[in-house]
């Protein structure tokens, strides 16, 4: 089983602090890393692989720099990295991104499954997935969160939806973008980083899989970021502390007092 | 010809149409009166009579594309994506509103790419643009922490997934009775892909669909235990809400993955928020800070839940809780 | 022992010296500073008055009240202690330095840095991240342990292998003695041996030989890159041989080596629900490299990593962003949490051994747990040999049953850490906790010299009386 994997290098938002008083993001010390819906992917990817063989490539558009997050994915257990990178990418929104990853993916030969995260933390569109898919014109399953069955040239698996669990079988190839639900990421081991590390990744430009300047980066992106606010998020609450009886009592009661003041109760 | 008119891609489910179905609406109205242009409702379903449609003419649309089929009963992103595809090119939107729910995030993308056009996801705010009378759309990104407003200057149509119950459903008004269009789409039954098959549903009934819920109660690591969920579950129902969790207590496995609240799980914009034993990482407040109000109840005073609370109460929830689910019962609350 | 109460004119002259907002009498207010982070039924005490002085000048008076007046003064930061050091087991007067919180300068020409007693440890650390410069005295406690209270206790911590404990930074002191004296210990000199060196005999001592009241620390250049290796063993035997054996073949020495023992790291995961094979591990090991090269930690990390395998190690996980590292953490972190689902009692213990004795110690310490039928989990800093055996209370059993369980257990726990060669505690401290075995356990010439000096420090023994050991 041929299993390609694109994933996205994104900042590491764990530890992000705000400046209280611009709204802005205190970006020293933000560490870029992959982004961590993806690793529910990579993981499944490597458990099919375990399960039917095969190869498993993964593939990121991004600054030089966003080798890293290939690595670390090689050293989880992908055989191969694919690295998309060049000026000419630059300021692409989701629609230049899908075209230059769909029409990388068509360069790098036959392949079963396309396994993607439901998104990225950092823009949180999720709409990269489905538009790879739209551009390779095979069946695209989103938020899928366990594989029934797969067999050579089919699947069924299951897909959250706000009402429960859809059932759904779909020919291969096919792209799925997916939940947490689907796995546990597994830890690079010491062997993993080696291997990735010695690794040859595949680098390649617009040149090379001949895509159309046109759609590409900012001149291909339809959308344009026209402003950039700082909401302020803090609300000036009241607060109650409890520390006895007679003030558990009292926080208690103004709970109550307040539920009905917003007329919940 | 020229694009022109707003369209909002209303979902319906066993034959009923749903909720944020109207919350477009609400949207598409008032751009639709800035525009002074037609607003029209699609409705891609199986089973879903003129009179059931005739609730979105009643509730803004001036009309409304009905198309009935077996393919269509439930989503499945090509059939759709077929259909829409073609009105699209037959009648030239030049705006495109989804709800930002499962379907409408798979939906608008699979279309945009083919269209060539520009999408934005998960907008909270809409707007036009004086001049150009471009859509301006802003979202939050990075977690919540910017708001970027975005448009598509050369593209259409332009298209925007909604966040679900960032608005009111816009409301029923009898006076438009008969005011709007009913089209029923003669659609070409090779649009249908006829590749994904939707074989079975699993319910779980006890998953409430923490989106769509007026009230959330939700836990965080200060719970301690799964069992403890059950004081939040008590509370959840007296109130009539439904039970969240985040992060790390869904990394524990207190509570599956569908309650999960925040950046990598589900964000929620209920009336009532109420967050115990959360301490309020910027991940978690990115899901559930544009709650209409919000409760927090935390041992740590300076935990950053409190700083988007309306109203926090500082010390142990185990002592707390109880006293809240008592007193409710006393006040004959459930 | 007899101390006087405080009465209302003592609190009169409190307020007069303090100002009215820094006397503190409100009973809720008060409970606030009865405990530490022991538990309270055990070892918490009301104080009769909280007071917050803002100045060396304001303490050296009270001490001078105190003394007439013979009512205990306590002092304390902020509380996060292990061993009940800020509990005013006397009541009399709690002395909190929480408003002397100010960062009084950064010298970057001498890399030091001097701080008030009140102020956060962390805090430290943040100003002085841009400049790359970093604090190293680094208890687990950092982000909310005051940096007067971190002195002390003699804090120790995660990364005392390379970068030892609190005491190594501290440079200079300023002190309110317990007879309300104000003294300058030492300064900013690498080197002094003029006398004595009174400065280290205040560092961990407690707060019962005086009041810190300001502290030049010395600052170390940041370092950048750190990697994680979490690695998996078949047996605590060759999990422990590995440390010597890092720094010895591997010629590096570590920022820390964490030890996980069976049962830690699977109460741990199980509560986490981390699903790393823990199960086919007997122990485990969190070790750290840190540095300024990326090159240099990555090879740093794969040579102990690879001797780690060539010894036997069944697993090597690496760690290198936030993210995982974060992950591999938790579970070292969550071990006492994990512990307190089960049962919120514990006796959280810091014994420390020589490192080569740690396998030696471990049958030890099963064989307590079967003795008294309690659960024991063992983890820690293995690259000191400071380990926290926890003594787990049995959801079940009674309390009173508990306490003479507890101290039984805990009698024999410290007796197999000093046969070893080890003692009662690498980094909490005796307090209140440990106190009735010192008596039987340290040698008596030893407590004897150590009495002598509190004695001559404070003869009317009003500061944090009842701590380390009582004077008859």
């Amino acid at each position: 089983m041929n299993i390609i994997i694109p994933i996205k290098q994104v900042p590491e938002t764990g530890n992000v602090k705000m400046d209280e008083e611009t709204g802005t993001m205190v970006r020293s010390g933000v560490e870029s890393i992959v982004n961590p819906l993806d690793l529910y992917a990579i993981e499944l990817g490597i458990e099919l692989k375990e399960k039917y063989g095969g190869r498993i490539t993964t593939i990121t558009m991004g600054p030089p720099s966003a080798q890293k997050a290939l690595r670390e994915a090689l050293a989880m257990g992908c055989d191969e990295g694919v690295l998309l990178s060049g000026k000419e990418f630059a300021g692409s929104d989701t629609w230049a991104t899908s075209y230059a990853l769909a029409e990388a993916i068509k360069k790098l030969g036959k392949y079963d499954l396309i396994l993607a995260g439901e998104r990225a933390t950092d823009g949180d569109t999720g709409q990269v997935g489905p538009g790879i898919a739209s551009f390779l014109d095979i069946p695209l399953l989103t938020y899928i969160s366990k594989i029934n069955h797969i067999k050579e040239d089919s699947l069924t698996v299951e897909r959250l939806v706000e009402e429960g669990y859809e059932v759904l079988k779909a020919p291969l190839p096919a792209l799925l973008t997916v939940v947490k639900e689907i796995s546990f990421p597994r830890l690079p081991t010491l062997r993993g980083k080696q291997k990735a590390k010695k690794a040859e990744l595949i680098k390649l430009s617009a040149e090379d899989i001949e895509l159309e300047q046109g759609k590409l980066g900012l001149q291909g992106s339809p959308t344009r970021v026209v402003k950039i606010s700082h909401p302020r998020v803090t609300r000036n609450g009241e607060y109650l502390k409890v520390i006895d009886e007679d003030s558990l009592q009292k926080a208690v009661m103004r709970f109550k007092d307040f539920l009905k003041e917003k007329e919940i109760i | 010809m020229k694009y022109k008119g707003i369209w909002t891609i209303a979902e319906a489910e066993d034959g009923r149409i749903k909720e944020v179905s109207y919350e477009l609406l609400t949207r598409g109205k008032r751009l639709s009166k800035k525009l002074g242009c037609e607003l029209t409702s699609i409705l891609l379903s199986n089973n879903i009579s003129e009179e059931q449609a005739e609730e979105l003419i009643l509730r803004g649309a001036d009309k409304v594309y009905l198309a009935n089929a077996p393919e269509l009963e439930h989503f499945i992103v090509e059939n759709y994506s077929n259909v829409l595809i073609e009105l699209i090119k037959k009648y030239k939107p030049a705006i495109i509103l989804s709800a930002a729910t499962t379907s409408g995030r798979a939906l608008m993308p699979h279309v945009a790419i083919r269209m060539h056009a520009g999408l934005t996801a998960d907008c909270t705010e809409l707007d036009i643009e004086e001049d150009s009378n471009d859509l301006l759309q802003t979202r939050p990104a990075i977690g919540g922490n910017i708001l970027a407003t975005i448009k598509t200057p050369e593209h259409r149509p332009q298209m925007a997934t909604v966040r679900p119950r960032s608005t009111r459903p816009a409301q029923v008004d009898y006076s438009r009775q008969g005011k709007g269009e009913i089209i029923n789409y003669q659609y070409n039954q090779q649009l249908f892909d006829g590749r994904v098959e939707r074989i079975a549903f699993r319910n779980d009934a006890e998953e409430d669909n923490i989106q769509d819920a007026e009230i959330v109660v939700a836990g965080g690591k200060g719970l301690k235990k799964k069992e403890n969920f059950d004081l939040l579950n008590e509370l959840a129902g007296r109130l009539n809400g439904v039970i969240g969790a985040s992060r790390e207590a869904i990394d524990r496995d207190w509570l599956s993955y569908p309650h999960q609240i925040g950046l990598s799980g589900k964000t929620v914009t209920p009336k009532l928020y109420i967050a115990a034993g959360i301490s309020g990482a910027i991940q978690h407040l990115a899901g559930m800070k544009t709650a209409e109000t919000i409760i927090a109840i935390n041992q740590d005073p300076e935990a950053a839940i409190f700083k988007v609370a309306d109203f926090g109460i500082v010390g142990d929830l185990f002592e707390i809780i109880p006293e809240i689910n008592e007193l409710l019962e006393k006040e004959g609350v459930k | 022992m007899k101390y006087n109460p405080v009465t209302g004119k003592i609190l009169d002259q409190l307020i007069e010296i303090l100002g009215e907002k820094n006397v503190l009498t409100d009973p809720a207010k008060l409970e606030t500073y009865s405990h530490d982070e022991t538990p309270i039924e055990q070892y918490g005490h009301l104080p009769e008055v909280v007071i917050t002085p803002s100045s060396a000048e304001e303490i050296s008076t009270v001490m001078k009240l105190a003394n007439l007046e013979l009512i205990p003064v306590t002092p304390r930061g902020a509380g996060s202690g292990l061993s009940g050091g800020a509990i005013p087991e006397y009541g009399g007067i709690v002395l909190s330095v929480e408003k002397m919180n100010q960062v009084l300068e950064v010298d970057y020409n001498n890399l030091m840095m001097t701080l008030e007693p009140g102020v956060v440890t962390n805090s430290v650390n943040e100003e002085i991240k841009e400049k790359g410069l970093f604090f190293a005295g680094y208890p687990m406690s950092v982000e909310s342990c005051y940096i007067g209270g971190n002195i002390a206790e003699n804090a120790g911590g995660g990364k005392a292998v390379k970068y030892g404990v609190t005491g190594r930074y501290i440079m200079g002191l300023e002190i309110v003695t317990p007879t309300g004296e104000i003294v300058q210990l030492g300064g900013k000199r690498v080197k002094d041996v003029t006398g004595y060196d009174l400065k280290q005999l205040i560092v961990g001592s407690e707060g019962t030989l005086g009041i810190i009241t300001k502290a030049i620390v010395k600052l170390l250049p940041l370092p950048t890159e750190k990697v994680d290796l979490l690695v998996l063993f078949k047996d605590i035997k060759s999990a422990i041989e590995m440390v010597p054996t890092i720094m010895t073949r591997g010629g590096i020495i570590p920022t820390g080596i964490e030890f996980m023992d069976k049962l830690s790291i699977k109460k741990s995961c199980e509560y986490l629900n981390e699903h790393l094979p823990y199960q086919e591990a007997g122990a485990v090991l969190l070790i750290e490299v840190d540095g300024h090269k990326v090159q240099e930690v990555e090879d740093d990390a794969e040579t102990i990593g690879e001797l780690c395998l060539e010894k036997g190690a069944i697993e090597v996980y690496v760690a290198d962003n936030r993210t995982t590292q974060e992950r591999v953490w938790n579970v070292r972190r969550n071990i006492a949490e994990a512990f307190k689902v089960f049962s919120p009692h514990q006796s959280l213990e810091d014994i420390v051994v020589p490192i080569a004795a740690i396998p030696e110690l471990m049958p030890e310490i099963t064989c307590i747990s079967k003795k008294y039928n309690i659960q024991i989990p063992c983890y820690g800093h293995a690259g000191d040999g400071n380990l926290h055996a926890t003594l787990v209370k049995n959801p079940d059993t009674d309390m009173q049953e508990w306490y003479q369980t507890e101290e039984k257990a805990l009698y024999e726990l410290y007796q197999a850490a000093l046969k070893l060669g080890g003692t009662l505690s690498g980094e909490h401290g005796i307090g209140s906790k440990r106190r009735k075995f010192m008596k039987e356990l340290i040698d008596p010439v030893e407590l004897g010299l150590m009495k002598k000096i509190k004695k001559s420090f404070d003869p009317n023994n009003i500061l944090n009386p009842g701590k380390i050991f009582k004077l008859e």
